[in-house]
This record gives structure tokens, sequence and C-alpha cells, in this order.
């Protein structure tokens, strides 16, 4: 299963679309947001986390849509006919998603810290990624659920709008201080905005809250749930 | 590898209808059958990647997905693709690293003729080398039966010699070989034994002679002058009656009863003795329901 996870990394890394969609772009779209126009100290340590939690999510979509990819070309076909268990392929595939979430938390902490000049205590930075690699779990889960229901097509573009739904909506590009109330009240129940304010909670010097704890959690089984639905679906096509 | 009575449906149409195969250890065969008769069907059961409705597939005396889990399987799937951003070598080292004794590397590369595309991205490589490296994927495990679901469809000819060459030294290695193929010569030229499949039913089971013979063995033609074709069924040795413009096509497993038969009903103007093609004999076995003869099990 290691060999699985290494192969299916390295397949990722060499995918020209995750290297500048999932890394390159939350870096980039850091470092312009936060360097327009006179900006106050604390949105660059909010709009790092922000976008560092923008490209996990990315990232962890993106998973799948290298199981929808999977399909379409018949590759998860030929694994049936290996001695791999569909556990151990289905499982492999999870734990390529929790890998390739972590260049884009790596990438943005890092513009936030070389670039930016964003000074946190080391143990902040070490929570930080850790909580956003933990965190992107259930939108791995929400990639997966697509991957494993949708053609390759279509899930490219399901997880593009889920991707920007979840992120814009979720107060990942811009500070939630510009919507209007009755948005910034939805948002705090959107996955999205948790899975930041994971990360805003540790920059800010405590820990996460019990509400976003409970939101994210139920945010897990709810796509863990979809995820599971959709494998067992496709179990006749695969 | 055995099925028995075997039956798959999808909705009202039995893809599979009651097929019952045998195939001993080392034998080469071919499925043969026309698109849609039933052969990936019927290769989906016997990898376990589809359940039959009714009846029993086993593998090596097991579940056919014990036997996958075994790594005693190896198959080349139909309508797969190359598999994206990873190279030769790094493709068939993972798959020969899922099996308990695999090729090594090297020598699975090199009987699938692609050593030379090793460190190529499997994705950046034509038709035929692509197929050559799903040959590759398949034989990596070392498998005891290697299944090639229509291994040859849209190459060209040489692409196809090749391949088959590769396949035929695999076999040499004592190994079961199973492929399934629309190309009546491929089935003739490459197999021990060729099973024809048609609307999900085996209609013949032999070697490429004896579905010669089985189909009848020689084409009797004669020109009717006028009188019908009523009866010349039921002449010595005739299979089947096809009636061409003025001539009657008579297929025959006993020309010479035929002929003599004929004579006797002075209807031997514009006689013609032809052996049957191997073409001819399938398109009997699959062609009208009234030619289908018993079936031939060896």
């Amino acid at each position: 299963m290691l060999d699985y996870l290494r192969l299916e990394v390295r397949r990722t890394l060499r995918d020209t679309g995750f290297v500048i969609g999932g890394v390159a772009m939350p870096v980039m779209m850091y470092l312009l947001f936060t360097n327009l126009g006179d900006q106050e100290g604390s949105w660059k340590t909010a709009s790092m986390v922000g976008m560092a939690a923008y490209g996990a999510l990315g990232s962890a979509l993106n998973t799948g849509g290298g199981v929808a990819e999977d399909r379409t070309v018949g590759w998860l076909r030929q694994l049936r006919v290996t001695p791999m268990t569909s556990r151990e392929v289905v499982l492999g595939r999870a734990l390529t998603g929790s890998v390739t979430v972590l260049p884009a938390i790596v990438a943005v902490l890092a513009a936030g810290g070389l670039v930016n000049g964003v000074r946190l205590d080391a143990w902040q930075w070490a929570a930080i990624a850790v909580l956003l690699w933990l965190g992107s779990v259930p939108f791995t889960l929400l990639g997966l659920g697509n991957g494993y229901r949708l053609t390759a097509q279509t899930t490219g573009v399901v997880n593009m709008v889920c991707n920007l739904g979840l992120a814009v909506v979720g107060g990942l590009w811009f500070p939630l201080s510009l919507f209007p109330d009755w948005l910034r009240s939805l948002s705090a129940y959107t996955p999205g905005n948790r899975f930041a304010s994971l990360g805003t909670a540790v920059a800010d010097g405590h820990a996460p809250t019990l509400g976003t704890i409970t939101v994210l959690t139920a945010w897990l089984l709810l796509f863990g749930s979809y995820a599971v639905l959709s494998y067992r679906r496709s179990g006749r096509t695969v | 590898m055995s099925f028995a009575r075997a039956v798959k449906a999808f909705g009202s149409v039995r893809a599979v209808d009651g097929v019952d195969l045998e195939i001993a250890r080392g034998e080469t065969v071919a499925l043969l059958g026309r698109n849609g008769a039933g052969k990936s069907t019927t290769i989906s059961l016997l990898l376990g990647l589809n359940e039959p409705d009714e009846g029993r597939v086993e593998l090596f005396g097991a579940p056919p997905e014990e036997a996958v889990r075994a790594g005693r399987v190896g198959a080349m799937l139909q309508d797969a693709r190359a598999v994206p951003r990873v190279t030769v070598r790094e493709l068939v080292s993972f798959v020969a690293g899922r099996y308990p004794e695999p090729l090594p590397v090297a020598d699975a590369l090199e009987l699938a003729g692609v050593a030379h595309l090793a460190n190529r991205r499997v994705d950046r490589l034509s038709g035929g080398q692509t197929q050559r490296v799903r040959f590759a994927v398949a034989l990596a495990g070392n498998p005891a039966l290697i299944v090639l679901d229509e291994p040859t469809a849209a190459l060209d000819v040489e692409a196809r010699h090749a391949f088959w060459e590769s396949m035929r030294a695999y076999a040499r290695r004592g190994h079961t070989v199973l492929f399934s193929t629309h190309y009546l010569e491929e089935a003739d030229a490459h197999a021990d034994r060729i099973v024809v499949i048609d609307r999900g039913r085996i209609v013949a089971d032999g070697t490429g002679e004896q579905l010669r013979r089985s189909a009848g063995g020689n084409l009797v033609s004669i020109d009717l002058e006028g009188r019908t074709a009523d009866g010349l069924e039921l002449l010595p040795g005739v299979v089947s009656v096809e009636v061409r413009g003025r001539r009657a096509r008579l297929r025959t497993d006993d020309s010479d009863a035929t002929v003599v038969a004929l004579a006797r009903l002075d209807a031997i103007r514009g006689l013609e003795v032809a052996s049957a093609s191997l073409d001819d004999a399938f398109l009997a076995l699959t062609g009208s329901r009234t030619a289908t003869p018993d079936r031939e099990t060896v």
C-alpha cells in the first residue's frame, strides 16, 4: 500500500494543473491580496491562514479528480484484477489526498513567514500546519464522493464550483467583515470557514472553539457518508 | 477454470446465457465472437469483476476473487487507456510488486517488447506501444492465468504481429492464456482451442480444424435450373442450404455422400465442391440459427 501511495503521490505531483492550481495560485493570490494598497498587519496573518486553507481545500478536492480520471482510463478496474483489495485502493487514495494537501499549506505559510514577514511562535506555525492538514480530511472525502460518482469532466467542474464556493463563502479570500450580516452568519456554518478558523484561532494564540470542532465534525460525517455512498454506487462500474 | 451454467443478465439482455466451459492448465484458448456476443461479460465473470446471476464460476477451484487475490491471474481489460503521468517502468514495477512471485521487471518489459520504452511516460506512447505496456502489466506478476480481452483491437498489422509474438513467448512458459477476439485468423493462428460464443451461448468449441468440420467441412454448389431447393437439406451429409440466385450452396460434412445423392436426383449441373473456410464455418455457427450444429466438445 505504501507503494500505491508513492505511485499516486508521484502522479499527482506531475500534474501541472495540480501544481499551478493547487500550490502556485494560492501563493500568488496571497501575495497579491496582502500587498495591494495599504493593509493592516493582521490581514497578512489572517489571509495567510485563509489562503493556506484555500490551497489545501483545492488540493483535497483534486484527489477526487484523480479518482474520476482513474475510473475513466480503466486504472481502477485494472487494480481490481491485481491482488490489491478495494479497501487498500480506497485507503491508499485517501492517504494520497492527505499527503498532497501538504505542499499548498507549506508553500503559503512559507510565503507568509519569508516574504510577508508574518511572525508567530514556533508552536503556532506547527499547530497551524497540522490543524489545516487534519482539517482537510472532510474536503478529501467530498472530492472522493464526486470522483466516484461523476465523470472526469463533470468532477473537474463540480470540484471547481465547490472549491470557489466554499472558499469565497467561507471567507478564505476576503475578510468576513466585508460580508453583509446574513452572509456572515451563514458563513459560520460552512466547512470552509470553520476549516480556516482552526488556523486563525491558533494564530490569535488560542485553541479552536468547540463550535468549530462541532461544525467540522458534522461536515466530516456528511462528506464521509457521501463518499461511501458514491463508492458503493460505483462498485459495479469501476 | 470452469463455468457451470453461468448466466449474467443486464436488464432483459442475457449477456451470458448458460455458459459451460472448462479450461485446462497450459492451454491457449481463444474466445471468438462478434461484437456484443458476450465475450467481455464472460471475461468479467471469470475475473470476478461481475458475479453470475445463476450458475458458478471457478478459477483454480476457488471463487475468482480468491484466485485474483492470490495473484494467480493477470488481465488486460478492454477499453482501458494509458494511465496518466507514470513511466512504463514505474507502472510495471508497481503491479509486479502486488504479486507474490512476480517476474523480474526487466524480464516483463523484455517479454512484452517495451524494454526500450521503460523510462517513457505511458500517456505519451503510441496506441500499439500502450497496448504492449498493458500486456506487460498483465504478465508482470507472473500469473498462472493471463486473460486478454480483445488485445489487438485497433492495432495495425505490424503491432499486431509483434503482440502475438510476445503472447506466444509467454504461453511457451507453460502459462494458461485466454484471449478474446473477433478476428477468426487470430483465433486460428494463435490458439490451441477456439471457443465460439454467440448471443451469450457457446456454439462451438474445438480446434480450428474441428470447427471447420463441425460447421460443414465442405461447400457443394449446383445450378438449380428452375427446380426448388426444397428437400436438399435432407440429403446425406447436408448441414444447411442457402440459395443465391440460381445456385444452391449446400454446406456438408460428407461431400462424397452429398454429391452421390445429388447425382441420383440428376441435380449436378454446374457442380462445384470447395472446402469451407473458417469464415464460412464462423458464419454458419453464428449466423442463422438453422445452421447451428451440435456442439462438439474436446
